[in-house]
């Protein structure tokens, strides 16, 4: 699926946002995670998404040497990415519930 | 910096032919995109390369990694990537800049200079007219940015397509090379002299030509 609407994209990011505070990433076990979530996104939508990230500071990324080898880039989030998680849950929380029961109300009729 | 390229060259080997081709259309197109900022150009590549690797390792197809559409997925790494300052970009024009008018005055006076000590002929010395000189100094680096600046586009406009060898010969032949070379000497046989005469001795030349060879050293260490 590609990464259509403004809609989208930023429920991406938010998830995004979500894994990297729990815990480090790479990129490409980034997009596993998602995908192993049942996100079914293309595997390169990640990165634009983590360069605009970088660039609104939100995450920070650095190169550091993989327990496999290679150097690989890992992302943590920053004290704004942070905040910006808090509001984003806040948001869908707020979002989540009306939107589900209008849809549903929608199906019956 | 450095060292990322050099890895993203030795790790390029490892991909097969195919991914191969799309991947270095994809680097090729993303590093001319030159107003972007180099160290998170070469950051995000390296990124890519290795995701892709590992799809290779597991027998996937790159286009689960770039899309359909490999240059769509380009011009969005493109449209994400930082801007690089101004002021190194002019450092790096103004490098560029000396570096051609160091090489041209430097084989210049190379060459009049074998001509005169080698083989006895011309004078030993030779009249500038400011004016012209000028002129064709100005015109001619217009010339040489239009040049780099055309091949440039030519290189990123030929990714992610399959060019002719014939049409390319052709077009870059002509557009790249012939028309620009015979401007360049209309240019010296047309533009009349004028303006104040100085007169130096051909050596010279060489020196002025290492003088700005020196100066392009000095940007480029700005930028």
């Amino acid at each position: 699926m590609a990464v259509r609407s403004q809609l989208l994209k930023g429920i991406l990011e938010g998830c995004i946002l979500a894994i990297i505070a729990s815990e480090t990433v790479y990129g490409y076990e980034l997009a596993m995670k998602l995908q192993n979530q049942g996100l079914d996104v293309s595997e390169g939508s990640i990165y634009p998404i983590l360069l605009r990230l970088q660039k609104e500071k939100l995450i920070q990324g650095e190169m550091k040497k993989s327990p496999s080898g290679p150097n690989r880039k890992y992302y943590t989030l920053t004290d704004a990415g942070k905040e910006s998680l808090l509001t984003f849950r806040e948001n869908w929380e707020n979002v989540k519930k009306p939107v589900d029961q209008l849809l549903r109300s929608k199906e019956e009729l | 910096m450095k060292s990322l390229i050099a890895q993203n060259n030795e790790k390029r080997k490892l991909l097969n032919k195919e991914n191969k081709k799309i991947y270095e259309d994809m680097l090729m197109y993303v590093r001319l995109s030159y107003q972007k900022s180099g160290a998170e150009t070469e950051e995000v590549l390296m990124e890519l390369l290795d995701h892709l690797l590992i799809l290779q390792g597991e027998g996937r197809d790159a286009s689960e990694l770039f899309g359909d559409d490999p240059k769509k997925y380009a011009n969005e790494i493109v449209g994400e990537l930082p801007q690089t300052i101004t002021k190194k970009l002019l450092m790096l024009f103004f490098m560029g800049v000396c570096y051609f008018l160091g090489v041209a005055t430097f084989i210049n006076g190379l060459i009049s200079t074998i001509v005169y000590y080698g083989f006895g002929r011309l004078e030993s010395f030779e009249t500038y007219y400011i004016g012209s000189l000028s002129i064709n100094t100005l015109l001619s680096l217009v010339i040489a940015f239009l040049v780099v600046y055309g091949c440039l586009r030519y290189i990123r406009w030929s990714c992610f397509k399959n060019v002719s060898k014939t049409f390319e010969f052709l077009f870059a032949g002509l557009f790249l090379g012939a028309l620009p070379f015979g401007i360049f000497l209309g240019l010296f046989y047309f533009v009349p002299s004028f303006g104040p005469a100085i007169t130096l001795e051909v050596y010279w030349l060489m020196l002025v030509g290492v003088g700005f060879f020196i100066l392009a050293r000095v940007f480029q260490k700005k930028a």
